[in-house]
């Protein structure tokens, strides 16, 4: 054993630039192995640390719910801790939105909702403010000081007539920032206040809660299922139910997320896997001799086997501790990095990096040390396997006869090309290396095709469809009603309609505004279904411009855009049936339709199904042409301008418009441009890692073209110098390596390109129908197609050039001298 | 005299830890065209490198090469190859042949990598001659060690160089195989004449020769 292992380091020495060469490969792999986990952990560990630092901590939140239910929900033996929440009221007449709420001390812990000085309110007309609502309300004062508030409070399911309370300030709420930018504050009232104002029968509650037993490892899946369970005791809807999943999946085992976890560190080990393998497979095969002359001088089959496994093994055990040791300050580095480039951009990426200094955030893991040297270990000896049965199979007499090349030459002959070309000679290269030119390009392709489908979803994942999906046009103005609201009877829908402002006047002052191509009217009519409860629904008109759109979305069901403008047909969304699973195509629903000051029964069939997106639809899940829903009333029923632009943005056209809505009080206006922003931020942090990762499985791929033209003009220098000395310039060697690297680069793109555009598609309809990042359309990733071909040809090029140079390194004549 | 190389105060020394080898120390030599000139001398006397010099394969420290009137070493990496392939022939011990390539696609190599044309009866007229006409689509490892250096051989000749170098070409050969090697390389001067240096070890041979050079501590020492 001891002379094995001699005569496996002896060769590992003599093949030091061999040895070296794998040793880089599994340097790269094995950081690889270590890197991904490491850096995804801790930017998972700093988004989780950053869930429980700033979000609330409940599970599950019931809204809506009487006094009866909450009762009953207070002993229920699924529930560890409860908290109760509710809206009190607004003050009134600011331009501010500043609701009164009534919180618990459990709920204000559960939504960790705390004050920056003072004491809970605790008497009625005790208050907690914050700095930000006195100064909407032209008030100043501290603890123990009175203020008097104008407010509307909640009751009989509306805001009430407005009346001036008084109130002492008990303490202050922390001010944030959100609050001051988009001026929507809350104020704490006591329990013994919302008691005294609303009667028990009218109080509506909302239920913060945190289910038992998940103390130990505990699913999310049943968490939630258990938050479902509870809620279908209760009667509670669906779209009455919250689950707080971020929190969740910060502190309980998501089975999803795990999968995920597993599939991404699987794509790695199996690239890593591939590329050692290929790499092996590629330098050993060409060492038959060597180990043939160790066998005729009597080394045993068993001991050839272990040379060969001794010598790939020390190779690993150099390169991996010193990769773990590059890893472990890397890592930390590359953290950094990824937060130090988005720091800017999002708060809570830079509560990451806050609660990264204060050692709240853990990037080493023992086990993925331990993952990153047993998957290496197991990859080496994998990829030896092979190679160790072939060394061992030798015959002496074929090893002492085997000259270079010729082994693997089965044919006695060949019929050959009458001349010879350089292009030819490559050709004849690859075509008899066909084991080896097919396992380098279907190494690379594997990496290639993983990094063709992620591209194809981020691809289509953009924020223009995105902010396209929400809003139609540029400009969406559409009108600011309000339900309940007693001090404001003018604002609810049916009183709106009287003088509604979204005039045809409107529409032309709109449409002449520079920049402006058309404006379409949008008509909205709420009703109530009588067979739900009375619930409140919205049937959108749809203009005739978007009958197109219209049509198009059906996915079930028939229907013309003539019929559904008689009135009595609707394109159901596809979104009612989550929220009334009950309600089927062909259902003929019985509306209740509130006229003005009159209201009337209807009914109306649901003549198909649709799949629209939310700009399209604004969440109103009946659809019906816009003569149709102009049957219900004698007024002006338009409720949406959707406004194209020739530009997605244009400052002036956006602060004209501004002026116009200005003009009152009922009229409000989304942008294009701001849905944009809005899906960009959302997906930055999200695409910066994706693309990271697929940049490291840009690396594996361009190692692994490196090994292979390394190591063919390494086991072929003796060839090569042949070449060089009977006449071959060196602009002919660089243009034979050259079309070995083409063929290698155009067999990795045809597979990569190929396969990850047909695997791409169905990874899209995936994605699509799980709604992960708002993916809508396909698109074809011809960015990275084309970023993927030039990076191969270049680095082929370019590895061309270098290691043609590198062979004239060493003199002609030592090179045609050159013997394994 | 028609002299095809003529070698100038020619220089080359290897460092070899602290010693100093003088494989090739301020030589200076003529070689006669049609001529078959033998290199003789003990191993590490430099002849090898000598011959390696002339043929372009190695540079020197110092000194000149003429060949056709040419100095080689004046000329760029890839002005050299071009003359090679187109002035030089060369055959080694080992062969040295193509693996991937069949007997015929090694012997049009060096026409190949010039670009020319292959005559296919010229070529065949030399397979011919050294008796490898049947092997023409064999593979050299199917080729014994006599047929793998008649191929080197041919493959030497069909650029029709004005000088073949022959670095023991006969050393891993038996001796039947050898003199049927000898016999083809001195047709080759006689019916096409070429001019053939040769480095061998063997008496007999040198024997063969028209002129025999002898080779000691990188000087030619003498000249017969």
């Amino acid at each position: 054993m001891k002379m094995v292992r001699k005569i496996a380091f002896a060769n590992m020495k003599y093949h030091k630039s061999k040895n070296i060469l794998t040793g880089i490969a599994i340097f790269l792999t094995t950081l690889l192995l270590y890197m991904v986990p490491t850096v995804g952990m801790a930017l998972i560990n700093g988004q989780f640390a950053m869930i429980n630092e700033l979000y609330p901590m409940w599970h599950g939140r019931y809204r809506e719910l009487d006094s009866q239910i909450v009762e009953k929900l207070e002993v229920h033996h699924d529930i560890a801790r409860y908290g109760l929440r509710s809206d009190v009221g607004k003050i009134k007449d600011t331009k501010a939105e500043v609701m009164l709420f009534y919180m618990d001390k459990e709920c204000m812990d559960l939504c960790k909702i705390h004050l920056a000085e003072g004491r809970f309110p605790e008497k009625s007309e005790e208050i907690v403010v914050t700095k930000g609502i006195l100064k909407e309300i032209g008030q100043q004062g501290n603890i123990g000081d009175t203020i008097r508030i104008p407010c509307q409070i909640y009751r009989n399911g509306g805001l009430d007539f407005a009346e001036e309370k008084q109130f002492v300030i008990s303490g202050f709420l922390e001010d944030a920032e959100m609050e001051d930018e988009n001026r929507t504050y809350s104020a704490l009232v006591s329990k013994a206040f919302f008691e005294n104002e609303i009667p028990k029968e009218q109080r509506v509650y909302r239920f913060f809660f945190q289910v038992k037993g998940t103390e130990k490892n505990i699913l999310t899946d049943e968490i939630e299922e258990r938050i479902e369970n509870i809620a279908l005791q209760f009667g509670i809807e669906e779209k009455q139910i919250k689950i707080n999943n971020e929190y969740l999946a910060a502190n309980y085992i998501d089975a999803a997320f795990v999968s995920i976890i597993t599939g991404i560190m699987l794509i790695i080990v199996f690239a890593g896997i591939i590329t050692i393998y290929s790499i092996y497979y590629v330098s050993m095969g060409e060492r038959i001799q060597e180990f043939g002359k160790i066998k005729a001088i009597g080394a045993t089959k068993q001991q050839i086997r272990q040379i060969v496994l001794w010598e790939g093994l020390a190779v690993a055990m150099i390169a991996v501790p010193i990769t773990i040791i590059v890893g472990t300050v890397l890592a930390k580095s590359v953290f950094l990095g990824i937060l130090k480039l988005y720091n800017d951009e999002s708060f809570m990426v830079s509560t990451i990096d806050v609660l990264f200094e204060k050692n709240q955030v853990q990037i080493y893991y023992w086990w993925i040390y331990l993952l990153a040297i047993v998957v290496t270990f197991i990859t080496v000896y994998i990829s030896l396997h092979k190679p160790m049965r072939i060394m061992a199979k030798v015959s002496e007499m074929e090893a002492i006869r085997y000259q270079m090349g010729e082994s693997g030459g089965r044919k006695k002959s060949k019929k050959g090309y009458r001349d010879i070309t350089v292009g030819r000679l490559a050709k004849i290269y690859l075509s008899g290396n066909k084991k080896k030119s097919f396992m380098t390009i279907t190494s690379m392709s594997a990496t290639g095709i993983f990094l063709m489908v992620v591209a194809t979803v981020l691809a289509c994942a953009t924020p223009e469809e995105s902010a396209n999906a929400s809003l139609v046009g540029q400009y969406e103005i559409s009108i600011a009603d309000e339900t309940g609201n007693k001090e404001h009877p003018e604002r609810e829908w049916s009183n709106i309609q009287q003088y509604n402002p979204l005039t045809k006047e409107l529409e032309d002052r709109i449409e002449q505004i520079n920049g402006i191509k058309t404006v379409s009217a949008f008509s909205e009519m709420y009703v109530s279904l009588v067979d739900y409860e009375n619930i409140r629904e919205g049937i959108l008109g749809i203009p005739e411009e978007y009958k197109d759109t219209l049509m198009d979305g059906i996915i079930e069901g028939e229907v013309t855009y003539e019929e559904l403008c008689r009135g009595d047909k609707v394109i159901a969304d596809q979104n009612l049936f989550r929220w009334y699973p009950d309600i089927a195509l062909g259902d003929k629903l019985k509306l209740i339709v509130q006229d003005d000051d009159t209201s009337y029964e209807k009914t109306v069939e649901i003549a198909a199904i649709g799949d629209y997106p939310i700009g399209f639809t604004n969440f109103s899940f009946l659809l019906m042409a816009k003569d149709g829903v102009e049957t219900f009333s004698e007024h002006n029923l338009h409720f949406y301008y959707h406004v194209l632009a020739e530009e997605n943005y244009n400052e002036k056209v956006k602060m004209q418009l501004e002026e116009i809505i200005a003009e009152t009080e009922f009229l409000q206006m989304r942008t294009w441009q701001q849905s944009y922003e809005e899906h960009k931020a959302a997906l930055a942090l999200t695409c910066g890692a994706c693309y990271a990762f697929l940049g490291i499985l840009g690396v594996i791929c361009i190692m692994n073209m490196m090994n292979t033209m390394i190591h063919n003009v390494h086991v072929r220098k003796k060839e090569i110098g042949m070449l060089q000395a009977i006449g071959m310039s060196d602009t002919q060697l660089l243009y034979m390596l050259q079309i070995e690297g083409v063929f290698y680069t155009v067999g990795t793109l045809i597979l990569s390109v190929g396969g990850g555009s047909i695997l791409g598609h169905p990874v899209y309809q995936w994605a699509k129908q799980n709604g992960i990042l708002n993916i809508r359309n396909y698109h074809y990733p011809v960015n990275a197609a084309i970023i993927v071909s030039v990076i191969l040809f270049l680095v082929q090029i370019v590895l061309a050039v270098v290691i043609a140079k590198s062979v004239k390194k060493e003199s002609l004549i030592d090179r045609v001298r050159f013997s394994e | 005299m028609h002299k095809i190389v003529e070698i100038k105060d020619l220089v080359k020394y290897y460092q070899t830890g602290e010693n100093v080898v003088k494989a090739v120390d301020h030589t200076n030599l003529v070689i006669e065209r049609g001529k078959f000139t033998a290199i003789v001398g003990r191993s590490g006397s430099g002849k090898s490198t000598l011959l390696h010099i002339m043929g372009g394969l190695d540079r020197p420290d110092s000194g000149e090469v003429w060949i056709n009137g040419k100095n080689i070493l004046e000329l760029k990496d890839n002005a050299l190859a071009k003359f090679r392939r187109r002035k030089i022939g060369f055959v080694f011990q080992d062969f040295n042949l193509i693996p991937s390539l069949n007997v015929w696609e090694n012997v049009v190599l060096p026409l190949g990598l010039d670009g020319r044309k292959v005559n296919e009866q010229e070529i065949m007229q030399i397979l011919e001659k050294i008796g490898l006409a049947d092997k023409r689509d064999a593979m050299p490892s199917t080729l014994s060690g006599g047929q793998k250096q008649r191929t080197a051989i041919a493959r030497a000749l069909a650029g029709a160089p004005s000088i073949i170098l022959a670095d023991e070409p006969t050393g891993n050969l038996d001796s039947q195989t050898e003199l049927e090697v000898m016999n083809f390389f001195k047709r080759c001067v006689s019916d096409m004449g070429q001019t053939l240096v040769m480095i061998t070890h063997d008496e007999t041979i040198a024997q063969m020769a028209d002129e025999v050079i002898l080779i000691e501590d990188g000087k030619v020492e003498v000249r017969s």
